[in-house]
């Protein structure tokens, strides 16, 4: 069985029974390096997000394995993989899940209560970190004050609390404008070149290939093709 | 847990709804209870009032207000048992009563001896300085209006006899939906035209080295024409009878268990529904990867957070409530233990609604962040 970093190996994941039964995935085995950012592409219902889910330790495949940080962990307890999630991987989403009733500042400031229950001045890094993208006067507002791609930093920001290794981002500029998505697209990208992180984005979003080290196709649950675009 | 607390103070419009839920609940509760808690005393409140320890009464009567007359000599038989120390009668019967300005109606006419016992409201005790006659009448303040005496003392009819009304007392209210008036057994019997021997009610005490139960047993040999039971079995067979057996009883406690499991009802749904609608934040916590624990506490801080302040609001609200329904319904009462017994399984239901509901948050489709 094969070591990898982040990735999954011959995992096949289907809904239903029987008849009734509908493959998300068939045995697919995909590989993301440490220190990339990757692309996966797809028309709707090729798997994408099913895949994510896989790799974000929320969904076990029927049969095949998933490995992050150079763990099975598929085999896990759900505790278990609740710490891998809690270490090594972080999400941001479409429509950034922000905790509504919080300011920008206690969003990223849970994100670290969650990540690193331990660490003190949880709400002083949680300001670095908005400071970083820009939102250093909108610390105190919450998200509904927010535009849509300040949502989406203050979402990056938490979901870098913690200091996370992974990156999973679900289409994560399909909310935004041209702008706005842009600047997202640059964001995750500098979180690979100035910080190693390893980052995977499920996106339709044309912009993000300039921004990627490799492009996944999926289609029908299957890998339809692979590019190294950098 | 300042997410708990900032989504509570954030959607204030679903707060107030949750809260007015568990308020509802509790005011219902223990509005309730204190009927059914007032019903059950009132119908046993004479039998609770006395001192004696054995009650001797006609065979098969089931409640104070429906006594029968007992045989002369049962009250000597009585008093020779080993063990009995003293006796006492009492008697009720309705009887007519006519106001100081002629109007007729009728009342539960109540006579006891003196040694019957302190709390039992009897006029020739050494009670202060205002010695009242012997033969005075005493009715409660919550029928003042039914008696219609202005002024006391009140010479009045029952029964065509002549009776002195001297005084108010408090907490003998009517329950039959007469007054009761109270007086000397010796004026009682008088007015209701009893013989001097005949009595409804034996009451005996018992000397302390002797066993109740001995005594009890030896009366039942002695006199097994009539029904001996200790104060307490007749209390019960009182508040059994008046509970179980009648129609209004029967409402009561019924209205009382309803009240009850409507009010557990009410506060699950509430919180249930308060927790659904978070859910997606909830599986957001498990995404970012919250453990379990994590994710329970914010539910339970919740849900206890509602469940006491609504349970509060609720208990506030009832106790003007009930305070105002003493005017109306002068035996509904909530005894000190009421409020905590509906607020603790309110808060247990509170707490019980958001584990059955975080387990749906806890075991959410992992998918479900990921939809747009």
């Amino acid at each position: 069985m094969p070591n990898l970093f982040l990735g999954v190996e011959g995992a096949t994941v289907s809904f239903g029974q029987e008849d009734a039964r509908v493959y998300a995935l068939r045995d697919v085995s995909l590989s993301f390096e440490p220190g990339t950012l990757s692309l996966v592409m797809g028309p709707s219902g090729s798997g994408k997000t099913t895949l994510l889910s896989m790799l974000g330790c929320l969904l076990s495949p029927d049969e095949g394995s998933v490995f992050v940080d150079g763990v099975a962990v598929n085999g896990l307890s759900e505790a278990e993989r609740t710490v891998v999630r809690q270490k090594k991987i972080s999400f941001v989403f479409q429509v950034f899940r922000l905790f509504h009733s919080l300011s920008a500042l206690d969003n990223v400031a849970l994100g670290f209560e969650i990540r690193d229950p331990a660490a003190s001045r949880r709400t002083e890094k949680a300001r670095d970190l908005l400071l970083q993208f820009g939102l250093g006067d909108k610390l105190h507002q919450e998200p509904n004050e927010l535009s849509a791609g300040e949502k989406q930093r203050v979402a990056i920001a938490r979901a870098l609390a913690g200091n996370p290794p992974i990156l999973l981002a679900d289409e994560p500029t399909a909310s935004l404008d041209a702008e706005a998505g842009r600047n997202i697209c640059q964001i995750l990208r500098s979180q690979v070149d100035e910080h190693g992180r390893t980052v995977v984005v499920v996106s339709h979003d044309p912009r993000w290939e300039k921004f990627a080290d490799r492009i996944v196709t999926l289609c029908d649950g299957c890998v339809e093709e692979e590019v190294g675009v950098l | 847990m300042k997410l708990a607390l900032q989504n509570i103070l954030h959607d204030r419009g679903r707060f107030s709804v949750t809260v007015f839920g568990v308020c509802f609940a509790v005011f219902l509760m223990v509005f309730q209870g204190s009927l059914l808690a007032g019903f059950l005393q009132a119908a046993s409140k004479l039998i609770d009032a006395s001192d004696s320890d054995i009650w001797i009464t006609a065979r098969g009567v089931q409640a104070f207000e429906f006594g029968t007359t007992l045989e002369s000599h049962v009250r000597e038989m009585a008093a020779g048992v080993p063990g009995v120390t003293e006796t006492g009668r009492v008697c009720m019967a309705f009887a007519v009563y006519r106001t100081p300005i002629g109007k007729q109606q009728v009342v539960a006419l109540v006579g006891a001896d003196p040694t019957v016992g302190n709390r039992f409201p009897v006029p020739d005790r050494h009670e202060s300085a205002d010695q009242l006659s012997p033969d005075a009448v005493l009715y409660d303040v919550s029928d003042r209006k039914q008696m219609e005496v202005d002024t006391l003392p009140a010479e009045v009819e029952i029964n065509r006899h002549r009776a002195n009304i001297e005084r108010e007392i408090q907490g003998y209210g009517a329950f039959l939906g007469v007054p009761f008036l109270f007086t000397s057994y010796r004026n009682a019997i008088r007015y209701m035209g009893f013989g001097s021997d005949q009595a409804m009610y034996i009451l005996l005490r018992v000397d302390k080295a002797y066993p109740v139960s001995q005594v009890q047993q030896s009366l039942k040999q002695r006199l097994p024409e009539v029904d001996v039971l200790t104060r307490d079995e007749f209390a019960h067979k009182a508040r059994m009878y008046w509970t179980i057996k009648t129609g209004a009883g029967g409402a009561i406690l019924t209205a009382a268990v309803l009240g009850f499991l409507i009010g557990l009802v009410v506060v699950s749904q509430t919180i249930y529904a308060n927790t659904m609608e978070n859910l997606e934040e909830y599986a957001t916590l498990k995404a970012l990867g919250a453990p379990q624990a994590f994710v329970a506490r914010i539910v339970l801080t919740q849900a206890l957070i509602c469940g006491v302040i609504g349970s509060v609001l609720g208990l506030l609200a009832v106790v003007p409530s009930i305070t105002y329904a003493k005017s109306l319904i002068p035996w509904i009462s909530a005894p000190w233990w009421l409020p905590g017994a509906m607020v603790a399984p309110s808060l247990a239901m509170c707490s019980l609604a958001s584990i059955v509901s975080v387990r749906s948050a806890l075991t959410v489709e992992p998918g479900r962040v990921f939809r747009a």
